[in-house]
């Protein structure tokens, strides 16, 4: 009787984790970074696109002129979305479809799309993005301790 | 207990003084409905997004009332892990469902720990459990802010800077919850007359109320129900009495820990060093204004309690200003209202105590007189 | 001869031992740790006689508030967490006395004159109330505390207060919640008799008021009543055996510790300067119910010494912590490290098996 209520709790325990890791996995969020802009790679000069839409499950989530950036926010490592490029003024769109894997640790990721549709390789167009700190924001704020805390317009809503 | 039917008459005498706190609450209510002039819709939307926010909370206060240790004063234990863990997901940008979910699954071996340790203190404070548990929750609050405000930082690793004070250490005072915002109440979320329902929390809170019943019939249920009935009979009918009490306490600490998590999902925005602080409070007013006592308490109350309470939080404010002329007079009544249904539930329950003890040695008295 | 030195020597060490027991190992705690402070004072780049002023200064206006716990410990019904009862009725004193056009120190005696008939009143009826619950004190207490305070703020809004010092002018009606005494008691107590040397400075007023209370309670537990107070405390059965109306001296005390109460705030404010109404009173009864129980005193036994003691401590770490602190590492965990003292001194108090107040 107790082995089995131990052996349960173990199971119980594993099965948490197990929740838990998976949590860590999926529910990774990221934000890409979409960038319609010039390219140097090994000397060579990808030009950025007349304009690019970007699609993802059918929804246009940016829409990018020359020398745009627009961003889509997705959880997990790897992401799929659809590129309708018209690389000239008037020009034909071509269709492209991309699923990108993505590093966990990188909170932003940075694309370049007229790299990747060049179908260079992939430290060409991906780049971690690293948000510059305002600097007015650095002074430090008040933490007021308060026991009887009676602001209630914040805990139950007004 | 009692044997004989008793009239009609008494017993709606003890319906309407067991029901009084609850029928005093609709009668305020009706009288502030049509001076707030809010329209049905608008209530009925607010009244249905703070039943979905606080229900699961004030669920966790029923299992150590069962089990006879009172109204748990430390459930802010428990609301306090739920924010460490918040604290965590939000920094590691777990976000989703996946971020609620692994906030829950976080904050219960802190819960548990937390818990025990309450539990341990409650047991070396018999008879006085509900003032022990409120000390214990305004003791674990500094060491709360000792965690967050200065280890934070400097001894657990905080990765993002917009969660973290500037001068290196300690987590800012209010951590946007933004990704993981309302996604469980938006999951399957219907709208019926205007009215948003929050289908998946309620089949949560839902769930959460089956497994209580389910509980109630379990071994351990039946020892904590005998144990809150007389610890002396418990004890010597061979339950492990300090055991069944520890564990009581520790479920409720877990669940108002996953709770909170709810709670704080609902509201989108954390309060680092406030949202836990008034929690207990609230959630106890509510608990007894839907009926409960110190000593008794059901589902059936926590949902009344919810909604009577919530509902005159919401008309407090406009009907004050409409009938003082100053709103913040209204935002006063409803704190006063709270603790003064704490107060007489627990005066209620101190004169009740006593009155049974004295019939108690009254009834002894006379069977020794009979015995001569 | 060696056998006899032996064996004295074992006494003494018996009855160090049974010293360090009855003077609790929190409190020694507390007591070293605030004589680390004082020690390290100098280093921290703060002036030690400026702190001692500090401390002494913090006692005059705390003392009050704590020896309010004495009556009510002595009779049983606990420690006073409704406190804010009592404070309540002197804050209706200080703010009766100011908008009835009194000004300068005499607004102080006129303050006490008002308060106690408030206290009175509500004293018997909150004394009336915790008969009823025998029991169940310290919880209700709370309860009842927390209920009159925020009953208050209702009131503090709606009572017909005019007078544009203590009142807000321009929006009609309500008080201030934060006003000053400049004009009225500030420093009443404290300035009386006010010793000067170099930065030490002793508020020799407010000693002396203190110690005239404190003698009055120290001599009122000595009469008749009294000791009947005491009886009822540690041993209600016998007391009522005895021919003591328990009830009656229950509620006396309730009354005494509500009106000690009132004037302790009112002594709090002639040496802080400032009235606060609304919420603050929430955050009074904690830190002097930890203050008798740091001074030696459990839920069912307190002295005068306890209170004297206990106030020396709490206000030493109090006040001490932040500067040294601040000085030392540039890190202010005073205010959780106050946090957690106390209340941790609380829980430690109400966990103690031998000290069941019943």
């Amino acid at each position: 009787m107790k082995t089995r209520r131990i052996l349960f709790c173990a199971c119980a325990i594993l099965v948490l984790i197990a929740i838990a890791c998976a949590m860590l996995v999926i529910g990774r969020g990221h934000t890409m970074y979409f960038d319609n802009k010039d390219l140097e790679y090994d000397g060579q000069t990808y030009a950025a696109s007349h304009r690019i839409n970007v699609y993802v499950n059918d929804e246009r989530v940016a829409r990018l002129s020359e020398g745009d950036r627009g961003l889509a926010t997705f959880t997990g490592q790897s992401f799929s979305f659809d590129l309708v490029v018209t690389r000239v003024d008037d020009g034909e769109e071509e269709n492209f479809s991309y699923t990108l894997k993505v590093p966990y640790a990188e909170d932003g990721i940075i694309v370049n799309l007229p790299g990747l549709i060049e179908d260079l390789p992939e430290d060409a167009w991906m780049s971690e993005f690293v948000p510059v700190p305002s600097v007015e924001e650095e002074e430090d704020e008040e933490i007021v301790i308060d026991e009887f805390d009676m602001a209630m317009e914040d805990d139950m809503g007004a | 207990m009692n044997t004989k039917k008793s009239s009609a008459p008494k017993r709606a005498l003890t319906f309407l003084s067991n029901s009084a706190v609850p029928l005093m609450f609709i009668i305020i209510i009706a009288i502030c409905i049509p001076i707030s002039g809010f329209s049905p819709t608008f209530l009925l939307n607010e009244v249905m997004t703070r039943l979905s926010r606080n229900a699961f909370l004030i669920l966790s206060l029923l299992i150590p009332i069962m089990a006879g240790m009172g109204l748990n004063f430390g459930m802010t234990l428990g609301a306090m892990a739920a924010e460490i863990a918040l604290i965590f997901v939000t920094d590691w940008q777990i976000w989703g469902i996946p971020g609620i979910v692994l906030a829950m699954i976080l904050s219960i071996p802190l819960s548990v720990i937390l818990g025990i340790l309450c539990g341990k203190i409650l047991n070396a404070a018999q008879g006085r459990e509900m003032i022990t548990s409120y000390i214990i929750s305004f003791f674990m609050n500094g060491v709360y802010q000792l965690i967050v405000l200065y280890m934070m930082g400097s001894l657990i690793p905080i990765l993002h800077g917009n969660i973290e004070l500037p001068r290196g250490y300690g987590v800012r005072s209010s951590v946007d919850l933004t990704n993981i915002r309302k996604t469980l109440d938006n999951l399957l979320a219907i709208n019926i007359a205007g009215v948003r329902i929050p289908v998946a929390t309620l089949l949560i809170i839902a769930l959460m109320c089956l497994i209580i019943v389910w509980f109630r019939r379990t071994k351990l249920g039946q020892d904590m129900r005998a144990v809150g009935q007389d610890m002396e009979v418990a004890r010597d009918a061979g339950i492990n009495v300090e055991r069944t009490r520890l564990i009581s306490i520790v479920i409720s600490t877990v669940l108002a820990g996953i709770g909170m998590v709810i709670y704080l999902q609902n509201m989108g925005d954390m309060a680092t060093y406030s949202s836990h602080s008034q929690i207990g409070m609230f959630c106890i007013a509510a608990l007894l204004v839907g009926g409960a006592s110190v000593d008794r308490a059901s589902i059936g109350n926590v949902f009344l309690g919810v909604i009577l309470f919530h509902t005159l939080f919401i008309l407090a404010p406009s009907a004050g200003a409409k009938i003082t002329g100053n709103e913040v007079v209204g935002e006063y009544f409803r704190v006063f209202v709270s603790y003064g249904v704490i107060t007489v539930a627990l005066v209620m329950y101190e004169t009740r105590k006593r009155r049974a003890k004295a019939r108690a040695a009254q009834q002894l008295r006379q069977e020794q007189e009979v015995e001569k | 001869m060696s056998e006899y030195v032996k064996e004295s020597e074992r006494s003494i060490s018996a009855r160090m031992r049974q010293a360090l027991k009855s003077f609790g190992l929190p409190r020694l705690i507390i007591a070293l740790f605030l004589l680390l402070m004082f020690v390290l004072t100098p280093f921290a780049g703060s002036n030690l006689v400026s702190q001692i002023t500090n401390v002494i200064n913090r006692f005059s206006w705390n003392a009050v508030l704590v020896l309010a716990m004495v009556p009510m410990v002595h009779s049983g019904c606990g420690l006073n967490f409704g406190l804010p009862v009592g404070i309540i009725a002197g804050l209706l004193g200080a703010t009766c006395a100011i908008e009835w056009g009194f000004t300068g120190p005499v607004t102080f005696w006129m303050a006490i004159l008002i308060a106690t008939p408030f206290a009175l009143l509500f004293g018997a009826a909150y004394g009336w109330l915790l008969n009823k619950i025998k029991g169940g004190e310290m919880m209700i207490a709370t309860y009842v505390g927390f209920s009159v305070v925020s009953f208050f703020c209702m009131m503090w809004l709606v009572l017909p207060f005019k007078k544009g010092d203590i009142a807000w002018g321009f929006e009609g009606t309500g008080l201030r919640t934060t006003f000053p005494l400049d004009k009225y008691y500030e420093g009443v107590l404290s300035n009386f008799l006010r010793v000067q040397i170099g930065r030490l400075v002793i508020p020799t007023g407010a000693l002396l008021f203190f110690a005239l209370l404190a003698i009055l309670i120290w001599a009122f537990l000595h009469t008749k009543t009294g000791t009947a107070m005491t009886a009822v405390g540690s041993n209600p059965n016998f007391a009522r055996a005895s021919g003591i109306n328990v009830d009656r001296i229950r509620l006396l005390s309730v009354v005494m510790s509500t009106w000690l109460a009132a004037v302790g705030i009112l002594v709090y404010e002639q040496g802080f300067g400032f009235v606060q109404l609304y919420n603050a009173p929430f955050n009074m009864a904690l830190p002097a119910v930890s203050a008798i129980l740091i001074g030696g005193a459990s839920a069912n036994k307190a002295s005068i010494t306890n209170v004297i003691i206990g106030t020396i401590l709490f206000q030493g770490i109090v006040t001490m912590t932040p500067t040294v602190m601040n000085g030392l590492i540039n890190l202010d965990i005073s205010e959780v490290l106050r946090m957690v003292v106390s209340n941790g001194m609380i829980l430690y108090a109400l966990t103690r098996k031998t000290e069941v107040s019943r």
